[in-house]
């Protein structure tokens, strides 16, 4: 079989110079936060790759990742992460459908043996023998078992896919697992959010195929360069927070003033995603800036905090003990509650993540 | 409207420009790589300013502090980029705003020339190799007049 060309020569045929590939390549460079002079490494190595196989199976999930994915890019430069990747299987983007589907994929699976990369969203169900959700007479389970077998990656994203998310929460009627519990002797990385960010999937993706390697993860298996930081760590309220400034309502004269929106139950200091940097709709906002807290939905049983409205000071996690001090002091206590969250992330990965 | 224009844009005359402790490291850093490249020819680096937490005043501030040098330019790529020589000759303000004049990429990059500016040697090759087919296929049309 002659040997796909390298996506440089692929592009060029279509008008894309290797300028466009060093501009592609650092933006990511900047939304990663990896040093300028990764771009030129990066283009260099998106150029010498050849066109990624990707399969992408979707469980226990509501289709609100791929859309983050593919609605969330103006068409422009960005787009270039589609011509990168050779997406072979999807359920809500391929025109095939029944056998004619699972055949593409078994074939792209054939094809690509020991190099294609396998995107999961969503849980996959466990009780009752897995009848909860199939897909072609399989059960998610015996799919993943089956798409997994010969690839070279898993790619979780969504905090369905990561951490189990909404199928999983109290009381799980489904039996609900995360990807991860399913899938031995593979890499497996995490990209969770409701929904995840989508330069968070396309920058990873690219960073896997420009470098040759996986990027570097934290103990929940997520990417650092995107799950580095908490959002209270770049929150633009955290002024207020650090001079005990909060609103008390929605529409108190704390909250039309844009203070710290800590007391009204936002998560954002136990939630390590870059929302409150990369934001969302292209930069627009995020949910802060919208006027409403962080709900934590890129981290493990977020749906099972407490409650979304419920300061971190009441919930039924082990933080109630310490965070009431963090509210009414304000003062120095920021870096005790990351201190904590930090301490939590490493107590779910030991746990295996059991919330 | 220019549709690239910054806020704070202008000459270089701005050195009465208050700075505050922000602005002030990144025109030390600034400097400093401009030693390196007087130093070496050879050297090139940026600043991300998106890294950074500089408000937009901040940033208007920065920009009129450096003003503006000979050369600007426009990079059609999939979406506008800009390019921009500072007063001082080496640093160069490099953004790129998206279709709705958010911007979604800012360096100062420091070289002699930004590598964005420079064309890829292999786009350069492939270029050689299109226009001399071009022209084997209609050799009556590259006769001099």
């Amino acid at each position: 079989m002659t040997e796909p060309k390298l996506l440089g020569e692929v592009l060029r045929e279509r008008g894309v110079s290797r300028r466009a590939f060093l501009m592609y390549a650092s933006c990511m460079s900047s939304l990663m936060a990896l040093p300028p002079s990764a771009a030129a490494a990066m283009a260099e190595g998106l150029a010498k790759a050849r066109r990624q196989s990707v399969i992408w199976l979707s469980f226990q999930e509501c289709t609100g990742c791929i859309e983050s994915l593919t609605r969330s890019f103006s068409p422009s430069l960005e787009d270039l992460i589609f011509d990168f990747i050779s997406l072979d299987y999807q359920h809500a983007l391929q025109a095939a459908s029944g056998e004619a589907a699972e055949d593409a994929r078994r074939h792209a699976m054939r094809d690509n043996k020991g190099k294609y990369i396998v995107v999961v969203d969503g849980s996959v169900p466990m009780g009752d023998g897995g009848v909860y959700s199939t897909i072609a007479g399989q059960t998610n389970q015996q799919m993943l078992a089956e798409t997994v077998a010969d690839a070279a990656a898993v790619v979780a994203v969504g905090t369905c896919a990561a951490f189990g998310g909404l199928p999983q929460a109290q009381p799980n009627p489904t039996g609900a697992v995360p990807i991860e519990q399913l899938v031995a002797g593979k890499p497996v990385i995490n990209i969770p959010g409701c929904p995840p960010l989508p330069q968070a999937m396309a920058g990873t993706i690219t960073q896997i195929l420009a470098f040759g390697k996986l990027p570097e993860l934290d103990a929940l298996k997520r990417p650092r360069a995107f799950f580095g930081e908490s959002i209270h760590d770049r929150c633009y309220r955290r002024p207020f927070y650090k001079r005990g400034q909060f609103a008390k309502s929605f529409d108190d004269e704390g909250a039309r003033k844009g203070w710290c929106l800590y007391e009204l139950g936002c998560k954002g200091p136990v939630t390590y995603n870059s929302c409150a940097t990369t934001k969302w709709n292209g930069g627009v906002s995020f949910p802060i800036q919208s006027g409403h807290g962080c709900i934590g939905c890129s981290e493990p049983g977020f749906w099972d905090m407490g409650g979304l409205y419920r300061p971190l000071a009441s919930s039924a996690r082990p933080l109630q003990r310490v965070v009431p001090i963090a509210a009414a002091a304000g003062v120095a206590v920021g870096a005790g509650t990351a201190l904590l969250a930090r301490k939590r992330l490493a107590g779910a990965s030991q746990q295996g993540d059991k919330t | 409207m220019d549709l690239l224009s910054h806020p704070g844009d202008g000459t270089a005359d701005a050195a009465d420009t208050p700075l505050d402790g922000a602005v002030a490291a990144v025109l030390r850093e600034v400097a400093a790589m401009l030693q390196r490249l007087a130093r070496d020819p050879a050297f090139d680096d940026a600043i991300d300013l998106m890294s950074l937490q500089l408000d937009d005043d901040a940033r208007a501030r920065l920009r009129r502090r450096l003003g503006r040098g000979e050369v600007d330019a426009t990079l059609d790529l999939g979406g506008c980029t800009r390019i921009r020589e500072t007063a001082y000759a080496g640093a160069w303000w490099v953004w790129r705003d998206d279709a709705d004049e958010r911007t979604q990429f800012e360096q100062i990059v420091v070289a002699r020339v930004p590598a964005l500016l420079r064309t890829h040697p292999e786009d350069v090759a492939a270029a050689a190799r299109r226009l001399a087919v071009e022209l084997d296929a209609a050799p009556g049309r590259t006769e001099t007049p």
